[in-house]
């Protein structure tokens, strides 16, 4: 048996119980790969605690645990920084607690920062700066204009009051929140200075922020807001251009824009 | 491959609980450690606190970048994206030395996050001397190497650890991280002399020392686990001041706590432990 080989079989037998023992193994090997199991396990269990402070809290000791295991199970880790044990925790969320999709929306939350806290140090592009920049700008370059946004910024439309549950969680014995938002609203997350945050925004955030995001114009973005109707009116076209505006505000007033292009 | 220069002193591993010990006073008192050492893979990052953090301590002490995600040992060879990252930190922080463990975390698929045996094969040493060679020609300077802990051992076992080490610091100029503490608890595992262990070596290739406590056997499991989670334990203590006085040269000696991280004085207590031992064990008969 080559050395690749062995080490498959020792890996296999590390996250499958079932697997057998590499061949030649005696009741010695038996006991050390016991030891080395018990580690893998504790290993990810405590990445995943680690990450998932929240979400652990609000499923509780046994819940956290079942989730867990099945996300070792799922998604044994591939790469060599153990936080990313966790990527992909808030998809075995929304399996697991299907009843309760504000698991996998915590979740995909602490997911977000955690990026956010180890992402390239950027500094925001202030409302006057951004001013200055655009001062001359006329129609043609408004609507060519693209924004760099923070690295890692992340937003998606969500059910759930995270802001509530957020801090309800952040204090201990604190009353569960009402949870289920009215409609839905959009979850934006990126960084102050060193600390990842969030606000809940108006739902149209999030379309106008995958377009900005994956490099799209201004004038891509109104139409991200307008969405699927082939002929818009007029007053369609005017109302989603104040919606662009009123949201790129709010984005430079967040710092989340870093530049533009 | 370079040389590299000895380096006596007394540090700790630099743990998130202890960030505001060792920032809060830049005019006052600094804490008393001669180096710090940190995890490479927590740094391998693009910015954020924690690498401000580490770039402010790096202006107050001599930093050692040591590393737990390499996988010298794997057949598969080295991964291009780690050793990128870890270069990029090498060159940001200019450490004392950078290190590693004599072991293997994952295949190709997946990745353990443990310190995996090697089997001590002629096959095993040339993949891991293969390995060493690219790790130390990507960061464009030598190596060292720590002893792992470890819990089985292998039928087809060929060499020695001790014999495999040797024979690794020769074919490839790297230098040793002699985890006193892994010696102990490998040889109660595996029952060999801790002392042949230290005379196999050569010393002269070491030029740090970890010391870190251990989960004693007990009557339901005879193992002993390496946890880092408690103090040193007597057996180490003796078996550190066996090891100073064997050694030719200065090193660099290391409280290395992993869990259960206790305020910094109770640490810094215990460094002064292995100084007061490392002082009487120097002293000539």
């Amino acid at each position: 048996m080559s050395l690749a080989e062995r080490q498959e079989a020792f890996l296999n037998a590390i996250l499958d119980d079932a697997a057998p023992l590499p061949k030649g193994w005696g009741n010695s090997q038996a006991a050390g790969m016991a030891v080395y199991r018990g580690n893998y396990r504790h290993a990810v269990i405590s990445a995943l605690a680690e990450t998932y402070e929240r979400t652990a809290l609000y499923l509780g000791e046994a819940g956290f645990r079942q989730a867990s295991i099945n996300q070792a199970i799922a998604h044994p880790p591939s790469g060599w920084t153990i936080d990313a044990a966790g990527e992909g925790f808030d998809g075995t969320c929304a399996k697991l607690f299907a009843k309760n999709p504000e698991v996998a929306e915590l979740a995909w939350l602490e997911w977000s920062m955690l990026e956010l806290a180890t992402a390239p140090d950027t500094a925001p592009m202030s409302a006057q700066d951004f001013g200055a920049a655009a001062a001359d700008f006329g129609d043609e370059e408004w609507g060519a204009l693209r924004l760099t946004l923070q690295p890692r910024a992340t937003a998606r439309l969500v059910d759930h009051d995270l802001t509530a549950l957020w801090q309800a969680l952040g204090q201990e014995g604190a009353e569960r929140p009402e949870l289920q938002l009215p409609e839905p609203q959009t979850c934006l997350v990126w960084r102050e200075g060193e600390r990842p945050t969030f606000i809940l925004v108006e739902a149209d955030h999030a379309a106008a922020f995958a377009a900005m995001q994956s490099g799209a114009t201004y004038t891509d973005m109104i139409g991200a807001l307008i969405g699927e109707d082939a002929e818009p009116t007029p007053e369609v076209i005017q109302n989603a251009a104040m919606r662009a505006g009123a949201i790129l505000g709010c984005w430079l007033q967040e710092g989340v824009v870093v530049g533009l292009t | 491959m370079s040389v590299i220069e000895p380096f006596g002193g007394f540090g700790l591993g630099l743990r998130r609980t202890h960030y505001d010990d060792f920032l809060s006073a830049p005019d006052g008192p600094r804490v008393p450690v001669d180096f710090v050492e940190v995890i490479s893979e927590n740094y391998m990052i693009d910015g954020g606190r924690q690498m401000r953090i580490l770039e402010e301590v790096r202006e107050q002490f001599p930093v050692i970048i040591h590393g737990v995600s390499m996988s010298i040992g794997s057949a598969g060879g080295l991964d291009t994206d780690y050793l990128t990252k870890l270069k990029r930190l090498e060159q940001r922080i200019d450490p004392l030395w950078v290190s590693d463990h004599l072991c293997w975390t994952r295949n190709s698929a997946h990745n353990s996050h443990d310190l995996l045996p090697m089997p001590l094969t002629e096959e095993a040493l040339s993949a891991v001397c293969s390995n060493i060679d690219r790790a130390q020609n990507a960061l464009g300077r030598a190596m060292l190497f720590e002893n792992p802990s470890s819990y089985l051992t292998f039928p087809e076992d060929e060499l020695s650890e001790w014999e495999f080490l040797a024979e690794m610091t020769r074919r490839t100029g790297c230098y040793l991280l002699l985890d006193v503490n892994n010696i102990y608890v490998s040889a109660a595992n595996h029952g060999f002399s801790a002392m042949d262990y230290l005379k196999g070596l050569p010393l002269d290739r070491v030029r740090q020392i970890h010391l870190a406590g251990h989960d004693p056997a007990t009557p339901e499991r005879d193992i002993i686990i390496d946890t880092h989670d408690r103090a040193v334990a007597d057996g180490v203590w003796d078996l550190y001041a066996t090891a100073i006085a064997m050694l030719p040269q200065p090193v660099a000696t290391m409280i290395e706590r992993d869990d259960h991280i206790p305020p910094l004085p109770e640490l810094l207590s215990e460094l002064d432990c292995a100084r007061g031992i490392a002082d009487a064990a120097l002293v000539p008969a």
